[in-house]
């Protein structure tokens, strides 16, 4: 009959008594996927360790980012965004750790790199880019494009592995904004960029003073976001801890096990992990950078559709996610780094069972996803990086551009929140 | 009252949940139905801020139900 409702097919939100074998049937086959999933990956860092060692070292870190990222669910936009949105500073605090341990890690390895600090003799690597009002105008422009996409580049990466068809979509939307930009760069190239000043602190303070210095930066932005959090809220109870302990070796593993797999990480936790990753994969090459890899493969579709942007001035000069669009490769180190991001990602909520494609109702979700991905994409382009390369790789490297687009993108994020409470 | 969530992007699982809660009737409570694992921190934390206990109960594979209570 047409007009009744059959009570098992209402749309009744919890599905009340959940049919108990489903559950755990989808997280076993969750669980494999996963399990698979790990092995695939591991059949690639073995064949790619065949040809070229580099590219398998970098497909093992972008696993090893992608994994860490899901598992604390570390969220370089929403550190930014809910400092305005909900007064929590909880995740800038965890980014706040991890590029304390980076600078100290950096710096011994710039050290060993350019024992001598004198004018022009910058690290190898260290991501020391042209500071002007690109810097600025790129940090805002990726600000308020990550709050309204819901993620930022490398954000959207693990969230693409986690199944979210809206950071899919944004992923689009960058490759689209890194692509107009690389067709605008060689005006901004000639009008300011080539012009505007590398500015290493060891250069002008020496090390123990740019390494100081930089410290100093952090705690003091440590306690600015305290009193922020402090400021605009109430102060939340400590969760309570679970009294149990293991009674044997097997149950303490399990525990562990579970601790790691399935359970998410604290974000402190995610933070220095991913500070450490950036320090070793530095020992490589270059620190962690998403964009450059987005940014080629950009390039790289443009070009199949004859819309390529050609020679781009100035960019052997330039360190960073400045990439070169007629020599690299798409599935390069760079690409690859992105790659594992994803695949570590995939692998994470996989095994504890967080995969699901997910699908945005509200068509302005998409909307919300394609404009803040070219925004962001734009504006990476122009501040050579994003959340990762121009920030969290450039304040460890003692670049003082890391500081000032730190500084341009909580700009942005407040505009983009602002933008974001007007939005249905 | 009840919400679903499922689908959406960061942050509108918390927004809409906050939004929910600040229109509750004291003698309710909200569930939340949310595919958005990052929600099983951020709200329980702001619903704390306005009074209320969360419940977390897996409903399916990465789903779960928050449901929220006035704190007596």
């Amino acid at each position: 009959m047409s007009g009744e409702v059959n009570p098992a097919q209402s749309p009744t939100l919890i599905p009340s008594g959940v049919q108990p074998s489903i559950v755990p049937r989808r997280r076993r086959l969750n669980v494999a996927l996963g399990v698979a999933a790990g092995a695939a990956a591991f059949f690639i860092f073995v064949a790619t360790a065949w040809s070229d060692r580099l590219l398998a070292v970098f497909w093992l870190f972008g696993l090893a980012f992608g994994f860490v990222l899901q598992r604390s669910r570390f969220c370089f936009a929403s550190a930014f965004r809910d400092l305005f949105l909900l007064g929590d500073a909880r995740v800038m605090k965890g980014i706040i750790a991890g590029l304390a341990l980076a600078t100290v890690g950096f710096a011994v390895l710039m050290v060993r790199l350019v024992p001598e600090v004198g004018f022009g003799s910058l690290p190898p690597g260290a991501t020391v880019l042209p500071l002007g009002i690109h810097t600025l105008l790129g940090g805002v422009l990726f600000g308020v494009g990550m709050v309204l996409a819901g993620g930022c580049t490398s954000g959207s990466l693990y969230r693409a592995g986690e199944g979210y068809v809206g950071s899919m979509i944004a992923l689009l939307g960058i490759m689209v904004g890194l692509e107009i930009s690389s067709h605008t760069w060689n005006w901004w190239w000639a009008f300011h960029i080539s012009r505007a000043p590398l500015i290493w602190l060891p250069e002008q303070l020496g090390y123990l003073g740019g390494i100081l210095v930089t410290l100093l930066g952090l705690l003091v932005s440590f306690l600015v976001v305290s009193w922020w959090e402090f400021r605009t809220s109430i102060m939340l109870p400590a969760k309570s801890a679970d009294g149990h302990t293991p009674s044997s070796f097997g149950e303490h593993l399990r525990v562990l096990g579970h601790t790691v797999f399935v359970k998410g990480w604290p974000v402190v936790v995610g933070g220095v992990a991913l500070g450490v990753l950036n320090v070793f994969l530095y020992t490589y090459r270059h620190p962690w950078g998403v964009v450059a890899g987005l940014g080629i493969w950009a390039d790289k579709l443009a070009s199949a559709a004859d819309l390529g942007a050609g020679e781009l001035l100035g960019r052997s000069s330039l360190a960073g996610c400045a990439f070169e669009p007629e020599t690299a490769s798409a599935l390069g180190h760079m690409p690859l780094l992105n790659l594992g991001v994803i695949g570590g990602a995939f692998i994470a909520a996989s095994l504890a069972s967080e995969f699901k494609l997910r699908i945005p109702r509200q068509p302005l979700r998409y909307v919300q996803s394609v404009g803040g991905g070219v925004c962001m994409g734009y504006g990476a382009g122009l501040a050579l990086g994003c959340t990762v390369g121009a920030f969290f790789s450039a304040i460890p490297s003692l670049a003082l551009n890391g500081w000032v687009f730190a500084m341009a993108l909580t700009i942005g994020a407040f505009l983009g929140v602002k933008l974001l409470n007007r939005l249905p | 009252m009840k919400i679903d969530v499922r689908g959406e992007i960061c942050p509108y699982p918390q927004v809409k949940t906050v939004a929910a809660l600040k229109k509750l009737a004291a003698s309710d409570q909200l569930e939340v139905l949310t595919d958005h694992p990052p929600a099983l921190e951020t709200v329980p934390a702001q619903a704390a801020r306005l009074g209320y206990v969360a419940e977390i109960t897996e409903v399916g594979s990465a789903e779960w139900c928050i449901v929220l209570r006035k704190t007596s």
